[in-house]
């Protein structure tokens, strides 16, 4: 569903992205992973339209989406969280989630004046998908909170949840577990492992090993802008190169 | 009786006014401090059509027309830049703006301005006409605050606070963050030239020297004080600072110290602006009780 | 003909030289503190006019210390009461805080000094001339002080450690402060030659030209447009932009309306931002 070819990202004399190229879609979910610092952020980025590209192309569901713009890729159906929460904290949770669905009828101001039956019906149904989002991050009990005042975990959930509204195809996540206890990471991987059911992609950022491994059938690593591995979770522990990429390099003294 | 008649007219003008400057500024996050640009093409518009002839009432709407055509125009590569940037542009271009009237004498009449703007309606000129004037202030009024609420309590409206709170946000929600800027920065400037226009045809004389920074400045306050992010914070700021400022006249100064007024008023405008920033930036009216 | 342009340039050169020093003392605090400060067009105007008062009991050359002393006095104080407590808050209340700052102090000068043209009174300079051109011993004066000024800047900036502080707390101001740098003396130093630049421009530009209440305002567009020409935080890219505006003003006057002249400078403003956000002389990349 989404190709990456030979993508390059330089940021004055550093290579952030070097060369990477890699397919998605033969798996449900898989996984991004490397240490800090190399591109796995980036790359998001340039995927999903926020940077662009210095060279290469990237492709999703057959389009070329190399220079569309991010409100474009995201209504067609490739949706992001980002790497630090951004909820909304001044707005409720609902008004979160009801924000997040991507090209609402009410958002034209000619449908607003000349068809609001259409405005009303449509927001009828919004509200009934938001309520039932809500339901499935276990959050309609702070539905009406400001967003602010959630705790980091339960933001990352409305992060989550702001993605499903949006109805998308596929999904990227960029280290949705940072920061949050075990029981929400549970909570998490559920709501993942159920997405896939419906045939939803997920790509996904993360340091959380054990995790990688226990969701993702495929993962890809990087190290310093390089794409220096593609397989299972299980054959990237072993790789030499990903050991090295982790640890440091061997001193090899004279 | 008279005078309070006035008083009101000025107020409901700068609700207008304020109301589409809260548009961009206090739902989008929009810092338009040329927006008195849009205020001075409607009002110069409506004049010279009016006074070519045209009937009034389709003078007004020519203004507005031209006032939210230009800032639509102006949007376009305007909303490109970053806040206060974006600010800093269109003060420079509501100077340039204000030049424009200034020197095209050919049109405007340059610093002579134009005198006997025609009053819609069959409505008199002079103070007979007051009372039937306000009360088409009054409808006006109403029918701008309601369309603005129409817009901001809809997904629309919703969109612009997202827009305002985190643009990124917004582009990975899918909001087309540069049209919803330019649709409601040609609103606003359609609107602000609706008030313009209003502004033009009771006053039935105006000038470059209506148009310039200090009353960017007052309708900046207006919002900013008032309550900006809200429907009523304009409205009552509106009528806040046009009150203080009539009051003032009718303080008991003497002649010699007339000239002081409009200085001394100046200072607690600016003193207000500071005051509100360090202690309450939401203003009188709070978007949200937090 | 030729000497019609040439002389032009000549005033723009001079012209140029004033707006430089605005520029530079509007870039400084905008490279350590990342904000326009809208109040700077009024340390000018304050400037100009106290050592207007001041010159009714002293002599014009020590009528301009205790102006621009107090001046200085203004600068830091604004920082201390108004900008400090608002750092936290964003760009745009500073910037709102300061357009309200600015709106306050030009009211005041009206209150005190009245809307009428002042000037200070020097008799009508008779040219000095040479080659085909003519110049005012007070444009001379003008230039003079203003490579004064911007030199000692230059080894203020390149030889004391001060200097360097400075350059590295407006490379980056957290770093900055980790390093030992002490912000607060870096904060005053900043306002300090930011304000100094500001009168002394104000009282140089008075010389040539009237004072006038709005005269904060227009001065302050034009040293903005210049900020954006050199890359804002860039002191030698607003030099050169000073100059730059300085020219095209006045050459300008050849080719368009006089009463075009101050839309100059907003043109350029307007065009920069459009094409160049980042000035002619820096190189950024990044995010969309």
């Amino acid at each position: 569903m989404l190709k990456v070819e030979k993508v390059i990202k330089r940021f004055g004399g550093l290579m952030a992205v070097s060369d990477v190229s890699l397919e998605l879609g033969a798996v449900p979910i898989t996984g991004l992973v490397g240490p800090n610092g190399s591109g796995k952020t980036t790359l998001f980025h340039m995927i999903t339209g926020f940077y662009r590209l210095d060279e290469g192309r990237v492709y999703f569901a057959g389009k070329e989406i190399t220079r569309v713009s991010p409100h474009v890729i995201s209504r067609m159906g490739m949706v992001r969280t980002f790497q630090h929460t951004r909820v909304l904290p001044f707005l409720s949770t609902r008004e979160n989630l009801l924000s997040a669905v991507p090209a609402q009828r009410g958002e034209r101001l000619t449908s607003l004046f000349f068809r609001p039956s259409e405005v009303r019906r449509e927001e009828r149904q919004n509200r009934a998908r938001a309520e039932e989002v809500l339901d499935l991050i276990k959050l309609a009990p702070l539905a009406d909170e400001l967003s602010g005042k959630l705790s980091y975990g339960q933001q990352k959930l409305l992060e989550l949840g702001r993605v499903l509204m949006a109805g998308p195809k596929m999904i990227l996540l960029d280290e949705p577990t940072a920061g949050i206890n075990p029981t929400l990471i549970r909570r998490l991987a559920e709501v993942l492992k159920a997405l896939t059911t419906k045939g939803i992609q997920v790509f996904l950022i993360e340091h959380n090993m054990p995790l990688v491994a226990e969701l993702c059938d495929r993962v890809f690593v990087m190290d310093s802008g390089n794409l220096i591995f593609s397989g299972t979770p299980a054959g990237a522990i072993k790789d030499l190169g990903v050991i090295e990429a982790y640890l440091g390099r061997a001193d090899h003294a004279a | 009786m008279d005078y309070f008649f006035h008083i009101l007219i000025i107020a409901l003008v700068y609700t207008v006014f304020a109301l589409s400057l809260n548009l961009e500024l206090g739902y989008t996050g929009l810092y338009n401090f040329g927006h008195v640009a849009f205020f001075g093409i409607g009002a110069y518009t409506s004049a010279l059509l009016s006074l070519a002839g045209f009937p009034v009432a389709l003078s007004m709407v020519g203004g507005m027309a031209l006032a939210g055509m230009t800032g639509a125009l102006l949007a376009l590569p305007a909303l490109r830049l970053s806040g206060d940037y974006f600010g800093i542009a269109t003060l420079a271009f509501g100077e340039m703006v204000r030049l424009f009237f200034l020197n095209e004498r050919w049109l405007t009449k340059g610093p002579m301005g134009l005198p006997g703007i025609p009053r819609p309606f069959g409505i008199q000129a002079g103070v007979s006409g007051l009372p039937l004037y306000l009360i088409l202030c009054i409808l006006l009024t109403l029918a701008v605050f309601l369309a603005a609420y129409r817009i901001t309590h809809s997904p629309f409206g919703r969109a612009l606070k997202v827009v305002r709170e985190d643009e990124f946000v917004a582009q990975a929600l899918g909001k087309n963050v540069f049209s919803l800027k330019v649709r409601i920065v040609a609103v606003g400037s359609l609107l602000a030239g609706l008030a313009g226009a209003l502004y033009g045809h009771y006053i039935t004389y105006i000038s470059p020297s209506d148009f310039t920074l200090n009353e960017t400045i007052l309708v900046l306050l207006c919002v900013v004080l008032g309550g900006r992010g809200t429907q009523w914070g304009p409205v009552l700021g509106s009528f806040l600072i046009v009150f203080f400022q009539e009051f003032l006249r009718f303080l008991p100064i003497p002649v010699d110290f007339g000239r002081v007024v409009a200085p001394i008023q100046g200072m607690v405008y600016g003193a207000v602006l500071i005051l509100l920033m360090l202690k309450r930036p939401e203003g009188i009216v709070p978007e949200y009780k937090v | 003909m030729a000497d019609y342009y040439a002389q032009l340039l000549l005033n723009g050169v001079v012209a140029g030289a004033i707006y430089a020093l605005f520029a530079v003392g509007l870039t400084m605090v905008y490279g350590v503190f990342r904000f326009i400060n809208f109040a700077h067009g009024e340390l000018i105007a304050w400037g100009a006019y106290l050592t207007l008062m001041f010159s009714q009991v002293l002599p014009f050359a020590l009528a301009v210390v205790p102006s621009m002393m107090l001046v200085i006095l203004l600068g830091i104080g604004q920082d201390r009461y108004i900008y400090k407590p608002l750092r936290q808050r964003g760009r745009i209340t500073l910037l709102i805080a300061s357009i309200g700052l600015s709106y306050l102090l030009r009211n005041a000068l009206r209150l005190i000094w009245g809307s009428d043209l002042q000037t200070y009174g020097f008799e009508a300079a008779r040219g000095l001339s040479f080659a085909n051109f003519i110049i005012t011993r007070t444009q001379l004066a003008m230039v003079a002080a203003a490579v004064v000024f911007l030199g000692v800047l230059y080894g203020l900036l390149k030889f004391t450690m001060m200097g360097k502080s400075l350059r590295a707390a407006a490379d980056n101001m957290d770093l900055a402060e980790i390093m030992g740098i002490n912000m607060r003396r870096i904060g005053l130093t900043v306002w300090t030659l930011s304000a100094l630049f500001a009168s002394a421009g104000g009282v140089l530009i008075g010389m040539d030209t009237n004072l006038e209440p709005m005269m904060g305002l227009t001065n302050l567009l034009k040293a903005f447009a210049a900020v954006l020409l050199g890359g804002a935080g860039n002191i030698w890219g607003a030099l050169v932009g000073g100059l730059f505006i300085g020219v095209v003003e006045n050459l300008g006057v050849a080719f368009f309306s006089p009463g075009y002249k101050d839309a100059i400078a907003f043109a350029v403003i307007i065009l920069i931002l459009l094409f160049r956000p980042t000035g002619l002389f820096s190189i950024i990349g990044g995010m969309r």
